[in-house]
């Protein structure tokens, strides 16, 4: 047994609420029974150590059980959500997948076996050690999707030290690096995970109020859209504790704003990739965008501005593009970053800086001041290439009234100003129907 | 050869307006008159690359919006005239009935 330590713990914690699903609570010993039954199905199915396991679902009972188990199981584990159905026949190839076990509304299960023989040598290898794996798909924002392989042992191996026991709402789906972290951060501490079957500001509301929920984690995108839907006002938020946000930066209005509203809630800001994992983090207060990143298995450097990590739980690789590893270990965020002391500031993807004449822009900056403007419900930045100046820094905006295009444009760069370097004043802007988040809310800044 | 989809006196009023925008709203002074001797970039103009690049791309939009004229002004082409076609209003606007007349012609 691979998790004998995370059984044992939820031994433990027998009659406490493990998680939430559909608003009904099901304990850890529930989820205990669950995983002797599937331990008996998959035998049954044939389906044991090495094989490529797809779960097709979210933080039911069943799919989380059957999650658990597989571990156990020493299967290589592929989850897939409904966000990525188009993309699915490329990702079950991608990853060699020989059984997807499926999941409809009420947790209901269907298995299906495909013929397929595992040849990618980094899946062989995982087999060889006899090691459970876990196969993350990046979101692919930003070009082509890579499909991370991860020993699923050296991952977990964080959750062993005991933090704190939260009732926590899923945010991000078991698909993603964060919902994994989320999901095994509770367990192993006796907390709730708490799932919403939308990511509605209305109905996440609603679940906080009736679960009180005590962690939120959460994106910035997510954040913008609770304080334009003033979904905070419609319920009690007060079981409230802590918000976390990460996954793209963090424009400042945006947090000035949620302090603001939630002055006793903690604020902290969390950093990870799914090559890598989640880093242990602490925001220098909840006002502050500022940041210490690393933890125990991870060491940072900064290399020309750009944050660099080696981590013990990193991914073997790839399995469908060369590794991002230097011959040390070590791994190019992409991420550029101001330093302050032990403290860092995220400021952007390398790829998404634009550069003005030889100035660099940074997106979320320019965002968080057009933010603040009247009748603006969301922004994204972009930068777009012109043989004038290199590039320039176009803005697409969500408005909450129609306005006219030429009076908009007039007001955006008064607003601007005052408040942005000419440089930075958005030179195209252009006024949009269409959302700009994607299905895991985060921001689209495709040109 | 046809008459083009929108009079020189026409653009001559688009160029100045964007110009006249992009002047107020980056808080530049404005001349006393404005016309197509009016000079844009380069040695004594009124605008630098900047103040340039948002009068081009608001021209764009503007001809889209208003006459549904798809055109591209600052491109490599532009770029490599022998006389630039940012110099002036009137380099524009002739610029303009350039493009426009090409682009016509194709239909």
């Amino acid at each position: 047994m691979s998790i004998a330590w995370l059984r044992e713990r939820m031994e433990q914690f027998a009659d406490h609420p493990a998680i939430v699903w559909n608003d009904h609570p099901y304990p850890y010993r529930d989820l205990l029974a669950r995983m002797q039954a599937w331990h008996a199905a998959l035998d049954q199915h044939d389906v044991g150590p090495g094989h490529v396991v797809t779960i097709e679902g979210d933080y039911s009972p069943n799919a989380v059980s059957l999650l658990l188990t597989l571990i156990e199981h020493n299967t290589i584990v592929v989850p897939l959500t409904r966000s990525v159905a188009a993309q699915r026949d490329e990702f079950l190839a991608i990853a060699e997948v020989q059984v997807v076990v499926s999941f409809d509304d009420n947790d209901q299960w269907r298995i299906e076996r495909r013929a397929v023989a595992v040849t990618n040598p980094l899946t062989r290898q995982l087999i060889e050690r006899g090691h459970p794996g876990l196969v993350l798909f990046s979101s692919g924002s930003t070009g082509k999707s890579k499909a991370a392989l991860h020993d699923f042992i050296p991952l977990l191996e964080k959750f062993q030290v005991p933090r704190h026991r939260r009732v926590t709402l899923t945010f991000l789906l078991l698909d993603h690096i964060g919902g994994i972290n989320t999901l095994f951060y509770t367990l192993a501490n006796g907390g709730t995970v708490v799932a919403v079957q939308s990511r509605d500001p209305d109905v996440v509301c609603r679940a906080i109020e009736t679960h009180r929920v005590q962690t939120l984690p959460t994106s910035p995108t997510f954040l913008n859209l609770l304080l334009i839907s003033e979904a905070y006002r419609r319920y009690d938020l007060s079981s409230l504790e802590l918000i976390t946000y990460g996954t793209e930066v963090m424009p400042e209005s945006t947090l000035h704003r949620i302090h603001d509203l939630f002055p006793n809630v903690q604020l902290l800001q969390t950093y990870g990739l799914s090559e890598l994992g989640i880093l242990r983090s602490k925001s220098r207060d909840s006002n502050s965008l500022w940041v210490k990143v690393g933890g125990e298995g991870f060491e940072t450097k900064i290399v020309d501005g750009v944050l660099w990590v080696r981590a013990k739980s990193a991914m073997l690789g790839y399995l469908n593009a060369p590794s991002p590893f230097d011959e040390e270990g070590w791994m190019n965020t992409q991420d550029v970053v101001e330093v302050d002391g032990e403290y860092i500031r995220i400021l952007g993807r390398r790829s998404e800086i634009i550069n003005v004449g030889g100035q660099k822009v940074y997106p979320a900056e320019v965002e968080s001041v057009l933010l603040q403007m009247p009748n603006v419900k969301d922004v994204a930045v972009v930068g777009e290439s012109n043989p004038i100046t290199g590039q320039i820094v176009t803005a697409r905006f969500n408005l909450f009234e129609p306005e006219d295009p030429n009076e908009f444009k007039r007001r955006v760069r008064a607003f601007c100003r005052d408040r942005l370097a000419p440089y930075k004043i958005p030179v195209k802007i252009i006024i949009t129907e269409n959302e700009q988040h994607s299905a895991r809310f985060k921001k689209m800044r495709k040109a | 050869m046809t008459s083009l989809p929108v009079s020189r006196t026409n653009l001559a009023n688009l160029v100045i307006t964007s110009l006249r925008d992009v002047l107020e709203q980056s808080g530049r002074p404005l001349p006393a008159t404005i016309d197509e001797s009016t000079l844009l970039f380069g040695k004594g103009a009124l605008l630098d690359s900047l103040a340039l690049v948002t009068m081009v791309v608001d021209l764009e939009q503007r001809l889209e919006e208003e006459y549904g004229l798809a055109l591209t002004l600052a491109d490599d082409r532009a770029m490599s005239q022998r006389n630039s076609p940012f110099r002036s209003v009137g380099a524009l606007v002739d610029y303009l009935e350039q493009l426009i007349t090409e682009e016509h012609g194709r239909d």
